[in-house]
């Protein structure tokens, strides 16, 4: 009796015994049959965190591909900002420019003083300068520059003494002032009949007027500081 | 009744294959050392028929108790990030090889 009870029970936990050991086989052939169960735990985590890393990358990937349009379209921006800061910087002299225009020479008069004579009406005073840059820029002109001084839009042309003061540097005859523009019409704004050359050279000045298809004018090379000045706000400016 | 056995184990194998049951990736370890305490424990319960000592119920919560127990301990290892597994591996495979070569003696014995 207790044989054939334990018989069948031997029986039935064989059937399960193998039940048990063929899922087993079949499981670790699904997972490859030469890995170790070990091996298998190591490989799922790696597997796991992988899986995680390919989502933190493809997610990676999204963000940076924005970032890339972003910074597409600011490169466009940034063109157009480089664009504009060329522009300011010739208009403010701030670069070295070249082009066609005419080169303007004023020397004191070659005479000598004869007594009685007024020795300023045989010198070049910083009036007859500023005059003559005014009409260039009456005349057009984009650049100027006096004696290597570019003429900026705070650039002064004063009588200091015996000197002549640009930019706060001295200058001496004789005097060049070279501006970039039309020269067709340069030289015609300064030669007009009754203009400021003509009357130079009724004093006796020397003066010269040479058309050049190409010439360079420097930077302005002075520090700039604004000491009171400060931009009204763009919002400010609309409103007003 | 060893063939008895072995007859058995063969359509316990058949079965098994015609199932269709897969473990998941994680109990397989588990699984397995329960496979062995099973192993182990269809072992012991031939050699004590082969004694005469074979109780049914200890064979039988044996088998059972045994098998959970060892998957159990392979689990709390896994979780206390200690190789408990091992413990379960030499025990039993030990056994299984006490068992094993004492019913070789017997069936020697035997025939």
């Amino acid at each position: 009796m207790r044989n054939s009870s334990g018989k069948i029970s031997i029986m039935i936990v064989c059937i399960i015994v193998g039940i048990m050991l063929s899922v087993q086989f079949k499981t670790s052939e699904k997972y490859g049959p030469s890995l170790r169960t070990s091996r298998m735990e190591e490989l799922a985590l790696k597997n796991s965190t992988l899986l995680q890393e390919k989502e933190a990358l493809s997610k990676e990937v999204v963000s940076l591909r924005e970032k890339m349009t972003h910074i597409a379209s600011d490169s466009a921006l940034n063109a157009d900002l480089q664009e504009e800061l060329k522009k300011s910087n010739i208009a403010a002299g701030f670069i070295s420019v070249e082009g066609p225009g005419i080169i303007v020479t004023l020397n004191d008069s070659p005479r000598a003083i004869q007594p009685g004579d007024d020795p300023n009406s045989l010198l070049v005073h910083d009036e007859d300068i500023l005059f003559i840059v005014n009409e260039m820029k009456a005349s057009g002109a984009e650049a100027i520059c006096v004696n290597d001084e570019r003429i900026t839009a705070m650039s002064e042309i004063r009588c200091a003494g015996t000197t002549i003061l640009v930019n706060w540097n001295k200058i001496a005859p004789p005097f060049v002032i070279k501006a970039i523009g039309d020269p067709q019409m340069l030289e015609s704004g300064l030669l007009i009949r009754g203009g400021k050359l003509e009357e130079l050279k009724l004093y006796g000045l020397q003066t010269q007027v040479e058309r050049k298809d190409k010439l360079e004018i420097p930077a302005f090379t002075g520090a700039l500081k604004f000491q009171y000045t400060s931009p009204i706000q763009s919002k400010k400016k609309a409103d007003s | 009744m060893w063939i008895l056995t072995l007859v058995c184990l063969g359509i316990g194998l058949f079965i098994g294959f015609q199932l269709p049951i897969s473990l998941p990736a994680e109990m397989v370890k588990y699984a397995s050392i329960g496979v062995l305490a099973a192993l182990d424990s269809v072992c012991g319960g031939i050699r004590a028929y082969m004694e005469d000592s074979f109780d049914n119920t200890i064979f039988l919560s044996g088998f059972f108790v045994n098998s959970l127990l060892a998957g159990g301990f392979a689990y709390l290892g896994d979780r206390l990030g200690l190789e408990l597994y091992l413990a379960a591996v030499v025990v039993f495979g030990v056994r299984l090889f006490q068992n094993l070569g004492v019913i070789r003696r017997y069936l020697l014995k035997k025939y």
